[in-house]
C-alpha cells in the first residue's frame, strides 16, 4: 500500500523536473528581434520587443520602472535579448506557449503545470478543450470562466487593458472541485488591500476591486487554501474551485488570514460543518445537529429528554429553526432524545444568537439555520448506515450533469427493542420514528438557480399507557435564485409547512377518542441583495407568512364511544415585513451594519374573541362578552418596527470589538406548563387578548486570534429584556381551552451574561471550549393579571443554568484514526420544590408555594468515541467508517428532575435520571 | 459478535434511572390550614377535619387542629355548627339544608383567626349504577359506572375502602410465649385437646383509597360515566379469597374538580419526561384575617353515594395467589431442633408419642404463615356474607 502510494509522487516529481528542462530549451524557438535601444527605460524597450515579435509582454511597471536598458542588437532570439538586457538586474523573465512573456522581479512565474496535476475529472476536460494555460474569456461572452488552479493568471473583463481605471465588480461562485457543490462562508480576500467577502448559502460571492493585478486568497474550513491570480479588465464572473482537503501533508501551514470571525460584523453567530458534528460523540452514536448546537456558548436546555434550545434566556419557541427556508416547528425526535434532522443532507448548521439579520424575523433569540447539502453533480453516490438506534440511506447524484443534482436521505428506528429493556414500568412503552428529505437543485442557465426542499418526518410513541402520541413535520419549499446583473441578485422563496400531532386514547370505550392540533403556514419571501460598492452591501425584501392554525379537534373513537366532538375554531394570522439593511465598511477597521425590519401581524376572521374590561384579571367571570368576526376579516392589527445594528472596529490584524443592538416581535407562541418541550405543547397565535412578544438585546463582543490565527478567542457580553412573554397560571389547563387567556399570564424577563469561547480550528487537536456565565429571569408581578408568582419578585425560568462550561475536542492520529472527547458541566437547573406537606384524602400530599426556588444537583458528563475510517484510496466502490464510543463515561447519575409524589399515602422523593450509566454504541457507516 | 450484543444490552438496562431522593430539603414551619370534607346535602352529618401543613422532613406526621369553632353559614345567616367528635374531627348534626341556597363554612381557630369558605351551592349525587371489573393482565381493574339523566352533575369525586378475607396458610394449635424483644421462647397447646386455633387463621383487612379518583363527563354526549378506580395485580392476597370494595361517589362543582386534578397533578402525576411542573394549590378558603395567608382546602356541597360489590377467587380462574411459607417436619429433640428449627415457628404436631407427647412437629419460617392476624384483622367486618 505504501508502495503504491509513492508511485504517483514519484511520478509528479519528474515531471516538475522535465517542465524546467523544457523551459530552457524553448528559448531556442523564438522569433528574432533586432534594434538599438540606448538608455532607454525598461518599460519603453518591452513595448519595442512587444511591437516587433507580437508577442503579450506583463509586466508591473511599478517593478521596473529604475531599470534602464542599453544594448544594441542584431537578429537575436527574444529570449537571448531578454537575457541579455536584465543581465545584472533582478529581473526574470517566462514564456508560456500561447506568445506571453511575463517579467517578474526576483521570482520567475510558472507558466505551466504538467497534465494531470490536479487529480479530477474536469480539469482532465479542461486541460483537453484548452492548450493554453491562461483562459481568456470577457463577460460579454456570457461565459463564466471556472478557475480550478492555484497558479495560473486568470484575466476576468475582456482582454483590453485599457480601461484598468476604477472599480470593476466580480461575481461568481466557490465550487468544490469534485462534487461541484458550493462551498458556502468561504471568504476571499484581496491581497494588500481591505477587500474581503464571504460567499453566501449558495457559494456566491461579489466583490468590488481595482482594475489591474490581484491575487486572490480563498479559504474555508475542511478546503484547501487557495490563491488564484487574476488580472482584471472590466466586471466580470468568476467562479473558483476549491478542494476539499481530502490529504493532509505533514507540513506546517503558516497562514496570518483565518481571522473571519475578528473580521466579519456579525457578532453572536457560531457556523458549524457536519464535519466537526459527526465528531462529537452523542448518545447512541447518532449524530445529532442540535446537540452539537447545544454545546455553544449561551446556548442550553432544560435536560437531556430535550433538544428544545434556549438560547441567551430565550424559551424554546424563540427559536427560528429553518431548514433550507422552510420553518421547522419540532425538530425532535423519540421523546426529545434526538433531533429530526439526518446528519447526511446537512451541510452545516449556523446559529444567530445576537445580531440576527434584518432579513430574518418572527422569533426572539435566535435564528437557527440548517443548511442542507446539494448532491453530486457528477456522479451517483450513497451512503447507508446502520447504528444502535437508525438505520440511514441516502442516495445523491445529478440529474443534468454539472447542472442538477438531488440527495434523498431516509432515516428509520428499531427502537422498541430499547424499549422492552426498560424497567417494568415503562415496559408497555413504543416508539418510532422515521424522517425523509429530498434535495433538488439546477442551475437553469447563469442567472438562474431553482432549489427544492422536502422534508418529512413522522414520531409515533406512548409512554407506558393506552394513549398514543402522533407528531410529524411536512414541509416544502422552493427558491428561485436570479441575479439581474453583477451587483444585483435576488432569492424568491415559496413553501408550505405544517406540524401537527394527535393523541388517541382507547383504554375505556365510552371515553375513547383522538385529539388532534396542527399548525400550517405558507411563506413569500423576496430578498433582494444589492451591492452598491466595495462600501456598501445592501439587503432588502419582504416576507409573508399566512398561518392557519386548527388548536384541537377533540373527535370519538369507536362506535360506543360517547365523547362529544369539540373542534376549536380555526386561528389564522398573516405575518408580513418589509426589511433594509446596510453593510458599510466606512474603512478596513471600522464597519457598520444597520437593518429595519418593519413587521406587522394581523389576526384574520372568521373567529370569536371574548371581551374582558380593561384592568381587572382575564378569568371567566370577567367575560363581558364575545365578538364575531367574518371571514377574512382583519380583526386586530399589531405592528411595529424591529431594529437591527451592530459595528464593528478593528484594532489590529487579529484583534477586533464589536457591538450590537437588535429588537425582535414575536406572533407566535408556545404554551406550555412542562419542563421540557413537549411534543404536543399548544402553539398560539396573538389575538386580541394575547399580546406579541418583544424582545431587546444589547451586545458586546471582543475577538482576539492567537498563533497565526489558529486560535480564536472571543468574550461576548449581552443584557436582554423580554415583554409579554407568556407563562402559565396555577393550575392551567391548555388542552381544549376556548379562553386560554385566562389560564396564561403576560410576564417581564430580563437575562444577561457572558460568553467566553477558545477555538482551535486547525490542526491534528481542535476543538473548542465554552463558558457561560449567565442569568434568565421572569416576573409576574400585575395583579391586574389575576395571579403574580412568587409575590412578584423575579424568579428563575425553567432553563436558568448560571454555570456552564463545555469542552469538545478531536484528536486526529493519522488519516484514518481519530479520537473524540467531550466533556460538560452545568448548574442544576431550578425546580419547584415542596415546601411543605399536608395529609389529605388518606395520603400525605405536598404543598407548593414557590416556583422555581430550589435546583436539581449539577450536572456533569463525559463522552468519548473513536472513528475509524478505511482506507482512504480514492478509486475504490466503497468507503466505510466506524464509530465507537460511549456516552457518559463517569456513569453519573445525572438528574433530570427531582419530584416527590404521593404513594400509598406517603411522600417519596425521587430522582429521575434519563440516563443512568455508560452507554456504549457503535456506529457503521458506508459510502458508495 | 453474540457477546457484544449482550454487553451492550446489560448496560441499556440501566436506562432510565429512578432512585430515592433523600436530600434533606430544608422547608420552612408553615403550619397552613387544611380543612377537608364537604358540607353534606344527603342524609350523612357533615365531616370536616382540620390539620396544620408540617415541613417536608419532620418528626410529626400529622398536626391536628383542636378546639376549633365550625359552623355551616348560609346566605341568610343560619348557623349550623360542628362538635370536635374525634381528634380534630367536626361532625355536624343532620341538617335539613334548604336547596335553594347556597352555604359556606365559617371557622374560628384557636388564634382566632377567622376563615372562610366560598359559598357553594347545593347539589345531590346520582346513584352509582354499578361497580365493574374486568380481568386485565392478569389482575382485575375495577369500574365504577354512573349517570345522571337530568344532566346536572358533569363532575364526579370518588373514593373507596377495600376489604378483603384471607387465610393463613397453615394451622396452628399453639401459644407462643416471647422474650422482651418479641422472639417467641416457650410454645404450649393453646386448648387442652389440641385442637386448631381458628381465630387466627381466618382474617380481614381494609384500607382506604390513596389516590383522588375523579371524572367528568364534560366532553361527553351523554351524561354516563365509567371511570376507572383501581387495579389489583395479578396472583394478589386481595383476591385469594373473598375481596370487596365499597364506593363512594360525591358529585362536585367545576372548581373543586379542578382543585382536585391540581392536588392530583402535584402530588400523584410527576416525574415523567412530559408530566406538568408542580404549581400552587388554589382553594377557595380564605383567611378574613390575613387574606394573603395559604388555607388549603376546598369546600363544596354534596351528598354520599355508595355502593359495595364482592368479587370471590372462584370468579378469577387462574388467579395464582401464592405465599412462600412452607412448613419442615422437626423432630421433637434439643440437638435436632438446634440443628433444623432454629428461628422457625413450630405450628401443629406432625406425630405423638404413643403415650403422649409429640415426636415430631411442623415448622414454618414466617409467624404469618399460621397467624393471619400479624397482617389483618380477625375481627369479621358486619357486612362480610
Amino acid at each position: 500500500m505504501l508502495l503504491k502510494r509513492l508511485v504517483p509522487m514519484f511520478f509528479t516529481c519528474s515531471f516538475l523536473f522535465a517542465f524546467s528542462v523544457l523551459r530552457a530549451q524553448d528559448k531556442s524557438g523564438m522569433p528574432n528581434v533586432s534594434g538599438d535601444f540606448k538608455n532607454i527605460s525598461v518599460e519603453n524597450f518591452l513595448l519595442q520587443l512587444e511591437k516587433q515579435t507580437g508577442y503579450h509582454l506583463y509586466f508591473d511597471a511599478g517593478q521596473i520602472d529604475s531599470v534602464t536598458v542599453n544594448l544594441s542588437v542584431k537578429n537575436e532570439s527574444l529570449a537571448e535579448v531578454l537575457k541579455q538586457a536584465f543581465n545584472n538586474t533582478k529581473l526574470e523573465f517566462s514564456v508560456d506557449n500561447a506568445n506571453n512573456i511575463f517579467i517578474t522581479k526576483g521570482l520567475v512565474i510558472q507558466t505551466e503545470l504538467p497534465n494531470g496535476f490536479f487529480n479530477t475529472a474536469r480539469n482532465n476536460k479542461n486541460e483537453n478543450r484548452n492548450d493554453t494555460s491562461v483562459d481568456i474569456y470577457s463577460y460579454n461572452d456570457n461565459k463564466t470562466q471556472v478557475a480550478a488552479q492555484q497558479n495560473k493568471l486568470y484575466t476576468i473583463g475582456g482582454n483590453n487593458p485599457s480601461n484598468n481605471s476604477g472599480r470593476k465588480t466580480i461575481t461568481g461562485y466557490v465550487l468544490d472541485s469534485k462534487t461541484a457543490e458550493p462551498v458556502i462562508g468561504a471568504s476571499i480576500h484581496v491581497d494588500n488591500s481591505s477587500v474581503n467577502t464571504l460567499t453566501d448559502q449558495y457559494g456566491y460571492y461579489t466583490i468590488s476591486i481595482t482594475g489591474g493585478r490581484h491575487s486572490l486568497s480563498i479559504q474555508n474550513i475542511g478546503m484547501k487554501d487557495a490563491k488564484r491570480e487574476v488580472v482584471v479588465n472590466g466586471d466580470g464572473r468568476f467562479n473558483i474551485e476549491m478542494q476539499s482537503q481530502i490529504i493532509s501533508l505533514k507540513n506546517v501551514v503558516i497562514s496570518t488570514e483565518k481571522a473571519s470571525n475578528v473580521r466579519s460584523l456579525q457578532m453572536g453567530e457560531q457556523r458549524i460543518d457536519i464535519k466537526s458534528i459527526k465528531q462529537v460523540p452523542v448518545v447512541f452514536g447518532e449524530a445529532d445537529i442540535l446537540r452539537v448546537v447545544l454545546t455553544l456558548p449561551g446556548v442550553k436546555s432544560v435536560g437531556e429528554a430535550s433538544t428544545g434550545l434556549n438560547v441567551r434566556g430565550g424559551s424554546t419557541d424563540q427559536n427560528l429553526i429553518l431548514f433550507n427556508d422552510a420553518t421547522i416547528y419540532n425538530p425532535s425526535h423519540f421523546f426529545g432524545l434526538f433531533s429530526a434532522f439526518n446528519p447526511e443532507v446537512i451541510k452545516d448548521v449556523e446559529l444567530y444568537k445576537s445580531s440576527i439579520p434584518a432579513k430574518y424575523g418572527g422569533r426572539l433569540s435566535s435564528v437557527l439555520e440548517i443548511n442542507g447539502r446539494e448532491g453530486d453533480k457528477k456522479n451517483i453516490t450513497g451512503t447507508a448506515g446502520i447504528g444502535l438506534l437508525t438505520s440511514r440511506l441516502t442516495l445523491e447524484g445529478p440529474l443534468v450533469k454539472d447542472k442538477s443534482s438531488f440527495i434523498i436521505g431516509a432515516r428509520t428506528t428499531y427502537a422498541n427493542w430499547l424499549l422492552n429493556l426498560l424497567p417494568e414500568q415503562y415496559k408497555n412503552s413504543k416508539a418510532s420514528f422515521y424522517d425523509f428529505n429530498i434535495l433538488v437543485n439546477h442551475e437553469i442557465d447563469k442567472k438562474n438557480s431553482l432549489f427544492l426542499t422536502a422534508y418529512m418526518s413522522k414520531d409515533n410513541f406512548n409512554l407506558n399507557s393506552d394513549t398514543t402520541y402522533n407528531y410529524g413535520n411536512n414541509n416544502i419549499s422552493l427558491k428561485w435564485k436570479h441575479i439581474f446583473n453583477n451587483s444585483l441578485y435576488a432569492v424568491v422563496t415559496a413553501g408550505y409547512d405544517n406540524y401537527n400531532y394527535n393523541i388517541t386514547s382507547r383504554s375505556v370505550a365510552i371515553n375513547a377518542y383522538k385529539l388532534g392540533f396542527d399548525v400550517n403556514q405558507e411563506n413569500f419571501k423576496a430578498h433582494f441583495n444589492y451591492f452598491a460598492s466595495s462600501k456598501h452591501t445592501v439587503e432588502f425584501g419582504m416576507d409573508n407568512i399566512l398561518y392557519k392554525l386548527h388548536p384541537g379537534t377533540y373527535e370519538p373513537q369507536g362506535k360506543s364511544s360517547l365523547v362529544v366532538p369539540d373542534i376549536m375554531q380555526k386561528e389564522q394570522g398573516l405575518e408580513s415585513a418589509l426589511f433594509i439593511s446596510d453593510k458599510y465598511t466606512v474603512t478596513s477597521a471600522f464597519s457598520v451594519e444597520g437593518g429595519i425590519r418593519y413587521s406587522m401581524f394581523n389576526v384574520l376572521g372568521p373567529d370569536s374573541f371574548n371581551v374582558y374590561p380593561s384592568g381587572v384579571p382575564k378569568t371567566v367571570d370577567n367575560i363581558v362578552g364575545t365578538n364575531y368576526y367574518g371571514k377574512n376579516k382583519f380583526i386586530k392589527t399589531y405592528q411595529g418596527p424591529e431594529i437591527r445594528l451592530s459595528a464593528r472596529y478593528a484594532f489590529t490584524d487579529d484583534f477586533s470589538v464589536k457591538a450590537g443592538y437588535n429588537t425582535q416581535r414575536q406572533y407566535i407562541h408556545v404554551l406550555s406548563n412542562t419542563a421540557a418541550e413537549a411534543p404536543t405543547d399548544i402553539w398560539k397565535l396573538s389575538d386580541p387578548n394575547i399580546k406579541p412578544q418583544f424582545g431587546q438585546q444589547v451586545s458586546l463582543g471582543f475577538y482576539k486570534n492567537l498563533k497565526s490565527n489558529t486560535i480564536e478567542t472571543s468574550v461576548e457580553v449581552y443584557y436582554k429584556k423580554i415583554k409579554d412573554y407568556l407563562d402559565y397560571k396555577s393550575g392551567a389547563v391548555l388542552v381544549l381551552n376556548h379562553h386560554i387567556e385566562t389560564d396564561v399570564i403576560s410576564t417581564k424577563g430580563k437575562a444577561y451574561g457572558v460568553e467566553v469561547l477558545i477555538k482551535k480550528v486547525t490542526g491534528k487537536l481542535n476543538g473548542w471550549l465554552s463558558y457561560t456565565w449567565s442569568r434568565t429571569l421572569l416576573q409576574a408581578n400585575d395583579i391586574s393579571q389575576g395571579e403574580i408568582i412568587n409575590a412578584g419578585k423575579f424568579y428563575p425560568a425553567n432553563y436558568d443554568k448560571p454555570n456552564d462550561i463545555t469542552f469538545i475536542s478531536n484528536y486526529r492520529l493519522n488519516h484514518r484514526l481519530s479520537f473524540s472527547l467531550n466533556a460538560t458541566y452545568s448548574t442544576g437547573r431550578p425546580i419547584t420544590i415542596p415546601i411543605g406537606r399536608f395529609y389529605y384524602d388518606n395520603s400525605y400530599r405536598t404543598l407548593y408555594a414557590d416556583r422555581n426556588s430550589y435546583r436539581i444537583p449539577d450536572y456533569f458528563r463525559t463522552d468519548f468515541s473513536i472513528n475509524l475510517d478505511g482506507n482512504h484510496k480514492i478509486h475504490q466502490k466503497l468507503h466505510n467508517s466506524w464509530t465507537v464510543g460511549v456516552y457518559n463515561v463517569t456513569g453519573r447519575k445525572n438528574p433530570y428532575s427531582v419530584y416527590f409524589v404521593s404513594e400509598n399515602g406517603v411522600v417519596n422523593g425521587y430522582k429521575f435520571s434519563i440516563f443512568g450509566s455508560q452507554i456504549p454504541f457503535i456506529n457503521f457507516n458506508i459510502k458508495f | 459478535m453474540k457477546k457484544a450484543i449482550v454487553y451492550i444490552i446489560s448496560f441499556c438496562i440501566l436506562w432510565g434511572c429512578k432512585e430515592k431522593f433523600n436530600a434533606k430539603i430544608i422547608s420552612p414551619p408553615t403550619g397552613y390550614l387544611v380543612v377537608e370534607g364537604f358540607i353534606s346535602s344527603g342524609a350523612n352529618a357533615t365531616k370536616i377535619s382540620l390539620t396544620r401543613t408540617v415541613k417536608l422532613y419532620d418528626v410529626v406526621n400529622t398536626v391536628y387542629e383542636h378546639g376549633a369553632v365550625i359552623n355551616i353559614e348560609s346566605e341568610t345567616n343560619e348557623l349550623f355548627p360542628l362538635n370536635e367528635t374525634a381528634d380534630s374531627v367536626y361532625t355536624s348534626g343532620n341538617l335539613a339544608l334548604d336547596n335553594t341556597k347556597k352555604y359556606r363554612l365559617h371557622i374560628i381557630t384557636r388564634d382566632s383567626k377567622v376563615y372562610v369558605s366560598d359559598f357553594a351551592t347545593f347539589k345531590t349525587t346520582p346513584v352509582i349504577d354499578s361497580v365493574s371489573w374486568a380481568r386485565e393482565n392478569g389482575g382485575v381493574k375495577i369500574y365504577v359506572n354512573t349517570h345522571d339523566l337530568l344532566n346536572s352533575t358533569k363532575y364526579y369525586k370518588w373514593d373507596y375502602e377495600e376489604t378483603w378475607e384471607f387465610h393463613s396458610p397453615y394451622y396452628n394449635s399453639l401459644v407462643y410465649q416471647y422474650d422482651a424483644t418479641g422472639i417467641p421462647i416457650a410454645v404450649g397447646f393453646k386448648f387442652p385437646d389440641h385442637s386448631i386455633d381458628t381465630t387466627i387463621h381466618k382474617c380481614w383487612n381494609t384500607v382506604g383509597s390513596t389516590n383522588i379518583n375523579i371524572g367528568s363527563s364534560e366532553k361527553l354526549s351523554q351524561n354516563i360515566i365509567q371511570s376507572p378506580l383501581t387495579y389489583i395485580e395479578p396472583s394478589s392476597v386481595k383476591l385469594s379469597v373473598l375481596y370487596s370494595i365499597n364506593v363512594h361517589q360525591y358529585s362536585v362543582s367545576h372548581e373543586a374538580y379542578i382543585f382536585f386534578q391540581n392536588i392530583k397533578k402535584n402530588t400523584e402525576n410527576l416525574g415523567s419526561i412530559f408530566d406538568a411542573q408542580p404549581t400552587e394549590l388554589q382553594g377557595n378558603i380564605h383567611c378574613v384575617s390575613d387574606p394573603s395567608e395559604i388555607v388549603i382546602g376546598y369546600i363544596d356541597i354534596s351528598e354520599e353515594t355508595t355502593k359495595r360489590i364482592f368479587i370471590s377467587n372462584d370468579e378469577v380462574p387462574g388467579w395464582g395467589y401464592g405465599t412462600k411459607c412452607a412448613v419442615v417436619i422437626v423432630d421433637n429433640q434439643r440437638d435436632s431442633i438446634l440443628r433444623n428449627g432454629v428461628g422457625l415457628w413450630p405450628t401443629i404436631p406432625f406425630s405423638l408419642f404413643p403415650l403422649g407427647g409429640v415426636k415430631q412437629f411442623y415448622a414454618t419460617g414466617e409467624r404469618s404463615c399460621v397467624d393471619c392476624t400479624v397482617n389483618g384483622s380477625s375481627q369479621r367486618p358486619i357486612f362480610w356474607p
